[in-house]
């Protein structure tokens, strides 16, 4: 008889899609069928990463994906592919790289080009099921780690120069290893799951798809430092995380891998989750700290460090939650193992989560050291509508903006703080010629003048002052010296602020302003914002010569702005035109060119 | 901070005040401090001291960072008398296209007041909100049934942003007014009855109400009169 597995994605991006409609849908449908035939099984699982084509819905052991599957296509997936073992041609993924619809995901390059350890179950584990992970070989490293001394742990991940993937890169064990030596109890294991930049949901992914190796992780290092007690601080908009996260701490209590003496070791270790208040300053570590104290969430001077004074004035470990996702791994197969992932320096993969202007949006765990080309151009497939490749914004709000000519860099802490962006928590903003480098920099200070905890007067003034300056260039308000007075303010804010959130905010202005400044001085000499993107600044008019009459860009006029006969040329009445930029992208000729605050033609 | 000051060095300092935890809100008191071959820039007031650092209060590096601080605040404040001050002591060209002018927010945002009233008062008054909308406030914005009138926070305000009236008797702060009473030995107002009654509860002194400047007198009087006993 045969037996099949039918794993369906409920991540946020297909949850969002009703997979849990087909979830439900597809469990119903087999409920009714006998057994005696196929002996099926239908789970739901966390992120795929593909959130792009989701609802993901898998089937094993054929190795069959389908993506896009809506409710209605449920029937025929049970009869055809569960029931016969038939390919559905039409919801198979169609790589627009190799050209053709492919039956497992894992040969499309989206997947290809990746190496699974921190998100090495996801998708293929229901996250609520502890079972389901330990069939995988959860809790195995905790039952080694168990039967080693907590020097050896902490030597282990010494050696395998892990480092922190929260975005500074501080070196994991030598955190521990300092945390282990205060003489200081009691102790604390914090993990920082208040991910909150935008574009950024590795760890959400995790959270939910794999919350298991979390705990994992941290009852390994509360052995290793000495601690009893732990803490997850997860963002309260991330509904779903806290609640696999409490129900896998439930489950763990449950079979003894956590509370007291665990699995007849004589420790003791216990988790608690605290749900983070909604700012984005609380993933800043002490901030962090004294939210979960109760406090208000304001960062303090850290010449003291917390892994001798954190939470409660006590030694403290924190990491992130991807930190931790690989912690397991390392104490199972070793330093020696994790070191030849990756790079000299920079060992491991790193989880990005690929937004913007790229034809495959998701989550890509890449090895240190993988180009941002292949990031961006293999997994990523290029840029939507084929436009040109203008820059990525990584690490958040903090990162910078890298231009085309870095696009053979590689993806690694020091490299990209070399170039004066930051690998931050992994998130990679793709943005084409459509995009506007000033907006973007303006946009960054927008969010940061609301999300700065307003503690510091350089932060909190110094980024208000940098969104008036760029404000003022983007309306065509702007002068030359606003430039420079974007700079000194960038760099004071730079130097002088209290926490790394301050010191990091004027990153996408000065790298904006490093590696765009024409652009930059278009906007102020010329009033032309080239990306078409500040209205005040943007007219769009046709190019006689290149207009060859097809009247598209008329027909998608949501305004009637665009007048002309067929194969004549067309023209765009400016009063009518609301520079929504539909003709722009329309126009198979690229006739539609952008002006500046006057019309040229 | 408090060595430097000690040793008559100075050190400008808007959220510091001696007595009070540093904060290191306002940036101003950033030195460079070199310990080993390590330079690097801290605020002062929370730096914790070590021996064996050198510590330069006033490079052009410094300087300069200073200057944008004061700045920064002036844009914020620029009806202010004393952040005004600062701006003509350092010689500071304002960029005026970014000027608000009409903009009235003396407050700086220093913490003194919230610190002053953990310790002197009843934590009636904190900081909320983040970012661009942060503020010393009560709780809601409304009359705190917490405050006691104090005055404390007024007291520390370095830019004079808290007002606080004191009328025919009555004295107006946080959106409340409260009675005040006088003092037993020269009659004049000079606290609010829950400020009296805070502070009786937690010295448990003086059962009668009496201003400090007769406080001042009548513990001039008892010296005096203990100095009379000896000789």
């Amino acid at each position: 008889m045969v037996s099949r597995k039918i794993y369906v994605c409920c991540g946020t991006g297909c949850l969002a899609n009703n997979s849990y409609e087909v979830y439900l849908r597809l469990k119903e449908r087999l409920e009714n069928i006998p057994q005696t035939e196929v002996q099926t099984l239908v789970k739901s699982t966390g992120c795929n990463g593909l959130c792009e084509k989701g609802p993901v819905v898998k089937i094993y052991p054929d190795e069959i994906s389908y993506f896009k599957v809506t409710v209605d296509d449920v029937d025929e997936i049970v009869e055809k592919t569960v029931l016969k073992g038939e390919v559905i041609d039409r919801l198979l993924y169609f790589d627009t790289g190799l050209k053709k619809r492919l039956r497992s995901h894992r040969d499309a390059s989206f997947y290809k080009h990746q190496h699974k350890l921190a998100l090495r179950n996801i998708g293929e584990i229901d996250p609520t099921n502890i079972d389901d992970y330990i069939e995988r070989g959860g809790y195995k490293a905790l039952e080694k780690a168990l039967t080693m001394k907590p020097e050896e742990i902490i030597d282990e991940v010494e050696k395998s120069n892990l480092r922190g993937r929260g975005g500074a890169g501080f070196p994991t064990g030598k955190k521990w290893r300092s945390c282990a030596g205060y003489n200081d109890f009691p102790k604390y294991v914090v993990c920082n799951g208040d991910e909150g930049d935008p574009g950024a949901f590795m760890d959400r992914s995790i959270m939910e798809g794999d919350p298991n190796t979390v705990i994992e992780g941290m009852i390994i290092c509360g052995y290793a430092i000495g601690a009893h007690n732990g803490y997850l601080y997860i963002r309260d908009e991330y509904e779903l995380a806290l609640k696999n996260m409490q129900k896998a701490i439930d489950n763990a209590k449950e079979r003894g891998y956590l509370g007291k003496n665990i699995l007849n070791s004589g420790f003791d270790f216990d988790l608690e989750i605290v749900r983070g208040g909604g700012a984005f300053v609380c993933g800043e570590s002490s901030a962090l700290m004294a939210s979960i104290e109760g406090n208000v969430g304001e960062p303090r001077a850290k010449y003291i460090r917390s892994v001798e004074k954190g939470l409660w004035n006590k030694p403290t470990v924190l990491n992130n939650v991807e930190t931790w996702a690989n912690i397991p791994l390392i104490i199972l197969n070793g330093a020696e193992w994790f070191k030849k992932i990756g790079t000299e320096g920079n060992s491991g993969t790193k989880v990005f989560s690929l937004v913007g202007k790229v034809k495959n949006t998701g989550l890509a765990e890449i090895p240190m050291g993988t180009t941002l080309r292949q990031l961006v151009f293999d997994i990523g497939g290029g840029i939507i509508n084929n436009r040109p490749f203008k820059a990525v914004q990584t690490g958040g709000p903090s990162g910078g903006c890298i231009p085309k000519e870095y696009l053979d860099i590689s993806m690694d802490f020091d490299s990209l703080s070399e170039i004066g962006s930051m690998m931050g928590s992994g998130g990679v903003i793709v943005m084409d010629d459509t995009t506007c480098i000033v907006d973007v920099a303006r946009y960054y200070m927008n969010f940061l003048s609301e999300e700065s905890c307003g503690k510091c007067t350089t932060c909190r003034e110094g980024i208000k002052t940098m969104l008036d300056i760029l404000t003022n260039i983007t309306q065509g308000k702007g002068q030359l010296e606003d430039i420079d007075l974007l700079l000194r303010i960038g760099e004071t804010v730079q130097k002088a602020s209290l926490c790394g959130l301050g010191k990091s905010a004027p990153n996408p202005v000065l790298t904006t302003i490093k590696y765009f400044r024409d652009e930059y001085e278009e906007h102020i000499i010329n009033k032309r914002c080239p990306a078409g993107t500040c209205k005040n600044l943007t007219s769009y008019y046709i190019d006689h010569e290149a207009c060859i009459g097809c009247g598209i860009c008329s027909k998608n006029c949501p305004v009637d702005a665009i007048t002309g006969k067929i194969k004549e040329v067309h023209v765009i009445d400016e009063s009518k035109c609301i520079k929504c930029g539909t003709c722009f992208t329309k126009c198979p000729r690229d006739a539609v060119k952008i002006g500046g605050m006057k019309v040229e033609a | 901070m408090e060595v430097a000051r000690r040793n008559n060095i100075d050190i400008p300092g808007l959220c510091y005040k001696k007595g009070v935890e540093g904060q290191g809100r306002c940036r101003l008191c950033l030195v460079e401090v070199k310990e080993g071959n390590r330079r690097r820039i801290v605020s002062a007031c929370v730096y914790p001291i070590k021996d064996g650092i050198e510590v330069t209060t006033t490079t052009d590096e410094i300087i300069n960072m200073r200057k944008d601080i004061i700045l920064m605040l002036f844009l914020r404040s620029p009806n202010n008398e004393y952040i005004s001050s600062l701006v003509k002591e350092y010689n500071i060209v304002i960029p005026e296209r970014y000027l608000d002018k009409d903009r009235k927010d003396d407050c700086i945002l220093c913490g003194l007041c919230v610190k002053a009233c953990q310790s002197m008062g009843t934590s009636a008054i904190s900081l909320v909100d983040r970012g661009i909308n942060k503020k010393v406030s009560t709780p809601y914005d409304d009359a705190s049934k917490d405050c006691i009138g104090c005055g404390a926070c007024a007291e520390v305000c370095p830019t004079n942003a808290i007002k606080m009236t004191d009328e025919n008797g009555k004295r107006t702060i946080w959106n409340r007014t409260f009675e005040l009473i006088k003092c037993s030995v020269c009659g004049e107002y000079f606290i609010t009855k829950e400020a009296y009654d805070h502070m009786e509860n937690k010295l448990d002194e003086e059962k009668r109400p009496i201003c400090d400047h007769c406080k001042k007198k009548a513990i001039a009087q008892k010296f005096k009169e203990s100095f009379v006993n000896i000789s």
